[in-house]
């Protein structure tokens, strides 16, 4: 339901937000004590932003805001006034899996799926900080983030099979065709 | 080990040449949606023309409500609808509670019993309006004193429920065999008192629901993410003075983990629905966390255990005698009858004939409890073992040959436990034995965490590290006969017969699709165990087609019969025997359809690899083929898979008498090798050995992620989590995830994981249930390391969650 459906009094102030959401302009106006997590759910169709706390502990909301990752549940919308942000929709290209989502299916480290979109986009930021994270770093790097089904095992090593995935992305195709070193 | 060998995938298209899918790591199915974002929980289920609702909650433990003042609400333009006691109470009915004399309103009823408890119900357009409305309301208390202690609730003047005359609201006391001559008789008699902290689930997703009133037809469609939608429907349809088959609970196929605790979330389905009858239009609430922490109805266990152990002089176990309080909260939710589930794994692994088992079900100003992963099996287990260290310390023996000395033997399996539940198969010594092995290779060695030159250079620095180990039984599938024990008077008890025994079956439909896939139908909701998929991988093998061309989904409460579903670690075990039968069935309906169309015998034609072939001929009828040809519905199968111990004359007696019956047990040894920090007090699980005997694992990788998962659980339920209250205002202290604290990346050991495989006699399959496991085993083997830690300094972790300040406190006192 969006905003401008909602019967209400009229009385509350609102304001127009313009913000970039996985490439896409977006611009709606918006009652200023609108979460962000429920601005990119709601209006922008971002359903797998999951909203598990709303106080910033469990992460399942985590999106890319300009590169860098944050809590969206911690955030409301007008603070993304004229910001990128990305969530884990914007992340198939072409319905081809990102080798984060790819990795996390491929290593089982989803059950219920509740806490996914927040642990892929926390790799997805961890990795590319850190193409090669030993297993101390990743979980220094998902620390923010909460599983309550798989104990993170297989998070890790969805992590260590996303990093290697990366890397053979990036490594340079010589003219001959063979794989550079 | 696992640990560094994980298990090897297939996708579900893969071929697998010459080998059946079931026993593969088939990755799942249901993965793609939520990797993508396009999963639909229940917060992404949002009609047209939907509202929401808001809930006013009681802000004191213990009082009379005096008035509820809605008329500033009422008045403003963006409330929608108020409801109060008052409006309830004229048009519904009261929830059925767990136990008989309670009559529980979906809203406080003039006494608000714990803090978070509903109050009244607003609704507006969104959930920011009605939290706004929400603030109009003006509720007027008179506070009382609150109930707050679980074993001071017995004797309490203060009464939660005036009405019963006592905060006791369950109680029995069960003897098997002759524990008074044992206990008279043994050399030594060991007792010790134990503490479990209330926990619970805590899924990362909250409750929710979304309901729909339909005036034509006066019926309501609820979606909500209830677990047990089939069984736990009345809660609904009663209280909402409707019939089954008018009140459709769906739940959405992704539900953001449950763990047993949204078996309870009845009383938002009801007020949503009162709401949208109310105002014709859809009304949506999904819990805050803030509510889900502190009255969500959602709590589990909190138990205070006094056990006493008969042993003599060799180290031969005797007798045991059971004594615990548990505190359910200010309502006797079902389901009750976790108090007992223990007696499914009454002596664990040890064979002890004569035991005394008794409980009292205490009621306080708490929010409810309700069902979590282990169903009160994970104390039980962990007090168990608490009192073998003490009684092993005692004796002056070692706990690990004195644990084996007492094991059931793999010659007395099946094993009958005095309570009448039978253990199925299993090599207890021998998991001792290998565990033994696994930490000599890998830790009791130079290098190792328990190479005993570092132990005592890390003891000289203040550290303190050990392990024990010990089998632990995690009894699976259960039945439901048992279930309403407490609610069955005494004499319809003794006068049952096994003729009376009715046991719920696990139903699933499959159809032929036009296109030759197989279209399934599950009765049972999901929560992220992968059902979808391991449905489709037995259906593949039982069709001879592959996992990717079978699509399974869901039935709502009133499609579906009424049957138990995902609880009691069960599924594997129905799941298995459903898809036998339906397979069986459509594989016979396929061959006959054929043999009509070709005009001969059923016996010259058959079924194999997804087609139908006619003898002596090249002719063969496709599964799409078949689609076309059947148009009386002959392509459509259903079967309801009875329970296995219904079948199993060994199980009779429990079944008789309602004691739980469970007729598999999944068991592991776990090896957690803790440090304790004896200045600050932490403990650190430096890391965390497991092995495990499920019988035969339909997905490995799927058996994996459940054990890790459940330790998980188990690891916060030792030494982290717990919903406190304050002793004198009755006020809850953990109401955010900063006060109930969840393991993290930093508090996760590596699990370093083995298997073995002593399939299950009982089951179609030889798989046993694995649901529960890690939460039932890890706790009690995380709890008995630390003894073995801190066994210089005399502590034992007595009292769970054994945090740093707990630690620190037994340590003071050891110095005394």
């Amino acid at each position: 339901m969006s905003i401008e459906d909602t019967p209400h009094s009229g009385e509350r102030p609102t304001r127009e937000v313009a913000v970039t959401v996985n490439g896409e302009a977006v611009t709606r106006e918006v009652e200023p004590r609108l979460k962000l997590s429920d601005f990119l759910r709601n209006e922008c169709g971002c359903r797998g932003v999951r909203v598990g706390c709303e106080h910033g502990v469990c992460g399942a909301c985590t999106v890319s805001l300009d590169g860098d990752i944050v809590k969206s549940c911690l955030l409301y919308a007008v603070q993304a006034e004229d910001r990128d942000v990305e969530t884990v929709e914007g992340l198939a290209e072409d319905g081809k899996l990102h080798p984060v989502q790819e990795a996390f299916h491929e290593e089982h480290a989803l059950q219920c799926g509740f806490c996914t979109s927040g642990f892929v986009m926390a790799t997805k930021s961890l990795l590319e900080e850190n193409p090669d994270p030993d297993r101390e770093e990743i979980k220094e790097g998902l620390a923010d983030n909460i599983c309550r089904c798989t104990g993170y095992q297989n998070i890790y090593r969805a992590v260590d099979r996303a990093a290697d995935k990366l890397a053979a992305d990036l490594e340079p195709v010589r003219d001959d065709g063979e794989e550079g070193a | 080990m696992s640990g560094s060998e994980p298990q090897v995938g297939h996708e579900a298209g893969d071929e697998l040449e010459g080998r059946s899918f079931t026993g593969q790591s088939v990755r799942r199915f249901e993965d793609r949606r939520i990797l993508t974002g396009e999963a639909e929980y229940i917060h992404d289920v949002t009609p047209p023309n939907c509202l929401e609702m808001a809930l006013v909650r009681s802000v004191h433990a213990h009082a009379d409500i005096v008035d509820v003042d809605t008329s500033a609400a009422e008045d403003h333009p963006d409330c929608e609808c108020v409801l109060t006691i008052d409006d309830i109470e004229e048009s519904y009915n009261p929830q059925p509670c767990g136990l008989e004399g309670y009559e529980e309103w979906s809203l406080a009823d003039g006494k608000a019993r714990f803090v978070g408890e509903p109050i009244a119900v607003v609704v507006a357009a969104d959930r920011y309006l009605a939290e706004d409305m929400a603030d109009l309301v003006d509720v007027t208390y008179e506070t009382l004193d609150p109930v707050v202690d679980g074993m001071a609730a017995r004797e309490a003047e203060t009464l939660v429920h005036e009405d019963a005359g006592s905060n006791v609201a369950d109680n029995e006391r069960i003897s098997f065999g002759d524990p008074d001559a044992a206990f008279a008789d043994a050399d030594h008699v060991v007792e010790g008192t134990y503490e479990w902290g209330r926990v619970s689930g805590v899924p990362l997703e909250t409750a929710g629901v979304v309901a729909r009133y339909d005036e034509d037809g006066d019926s309501f469609h609820i979606d909500c993410n209830i677990q047990l939608h089939t069984l736990v429907d009345d809660t609904v349809y009663e209280t909402l003075g409707r019939p089954a088959d008018r009140v459709e609970l769906n739940v959405p196929a992704d539900v953001g983990g449950s763990f047993g605790t949204k078996i309870a979330i009845h009383r938002y389905c009801n007020l949503a629905a009162m709401a949208a009858e109310q105002l014709g239009q859809p009304v949506k609430f999904v819990e805050d966390r803030i509510e889900n922490l502190q009255g969500g109805d959602m709590h589990c266990s909190e138990r205070t255990y006094e056990m006493r152990l008969a042993c003599d002089d060799d180290g031969t176990m005797r007798g045991l005698d059971v004594w615990f309080v548990d505190d359910f909260g200010a309502w006797p939710h079902y389901p009750v009858n976790q108090v007992l589930k223990p007696l499914s794994v009454l002596t664990n692994a040890y064979a002890i004939d004569d035991v005394v088992y008794e409980y009292d079900l205490v009621l306080t100003n708490k929010t409810a409890q309700t069902a979590y992963r282990g169903f009160g099996v994970d104390p039980h287990q962990y007090a168990l073992e608490m009192l073998v260290d003490d009684a092993a310390r005692e004796l002056g023996v070692d706990p690990t040959e004195f644990r084996r000395r007492n094991l059931v033997t793999p010659d007395q399996l099946p094993y009958r436990l005095p309570s009448g539940n039978v253990y199925d198969s299993g090599d207890y010594p021998g998991a001792m034995d290998r565990m033994d092995e696994i930490l000599d290779e890998n830790e009791r060695c130079e290098g190792g965490l328990l190479d005993p030159a570092a132990v005592e250079q890390r003891r000289e620095e203040g550290y303190y590290r050990g392990t024990q180990t010990a089998v632990l039984i995690e009894p699976g599938v259960s039945g439901s006969d048992w279930t309403d024990r407490q609610r069955t008077d005494d004499e319809a008890l003794a006068n049952r017969s096994r003729d009376d025994v009715a046991e719920l079956p696990e139903h699933l439909r499959a159809e032929v699709q036009p296109d030759g896939t197989v279209l399934a139908w599950l009765a049972t909701d999901s929560a992220g165990q992968g059902h979808q998929t391991l449905v489709a991988q037995l259906l593949a093998d039982e069709l001879g087609l592959l996992p990717s061309d079978i699509e399974v989904d869901y039935l709502d409460s009133v499609e579906a019969p009424t049957e138990y579903g995902s609880a009691a670690s069960r599924m594997a075990v129905m799941l298995s025997g459903a898809s036998v039968g339906v397979g069986e069935q459509l594989r016979e309906r396929l061959a006959e359809l054929a043999a009509d169309h070709w005009a001969v015998e059923r016996e010259a034609v058959d079924y194999r690899d997804g087609r139908v072939e006619r003898g002596g001929t090249d002719d063969a009828l496709s599964l799409a083929d078949l689609a076309a040809l059947d148009d009386e519905g002959r392509t459509r199968v259903s079967y309801d898979y009875e329970h296995p111990a219904t079948g199993l004359p060994e199980f009779d007696d429990a079944l008789t008498s309602k004691y739980p019956v469970y007729p598999t047990a999944a068991y592991a040894v776990n090896a957690p090798i803790v440090e304790v920090d004896v200045e600050t007090g932490e403990v650190e699980v430096l890391k965390f050995y497991t092995l495990r005997d499920c019988g035969t694992m339909l997905n490995p990788m799927i058996v994996e992620g459940q054990a890790h998962g459940g330790i998980a659980q188990g690891v916060g339920a030792a030494l982290m989590e717990e919903f406190g209250y304050d002793q004198d205002t009755g006020q809850p202290q953990a109401i955010t995830m900063f006060d109930y604290l969840l393991p993290s990346t930093k508090n996760m050991p590596d699990i370093e994981m083995e298997h073995t495989v002593h399939p299950s006699p009982f089951t179609e399959t030889g798989a046993k249930g694995v649901g529960e496991g890690g939460m039932i085993d890890a706790p009690a083997a995380i709890a008995c390391s630390i003894n073995d830690a801190l066994e210089p300094l005399g502590v034992t972790a007595d009292r769970l969650p054994f945090t740093a300040h707990r630690a620190r406190k037994r340590l003071r006192e050891a110095e005394e």
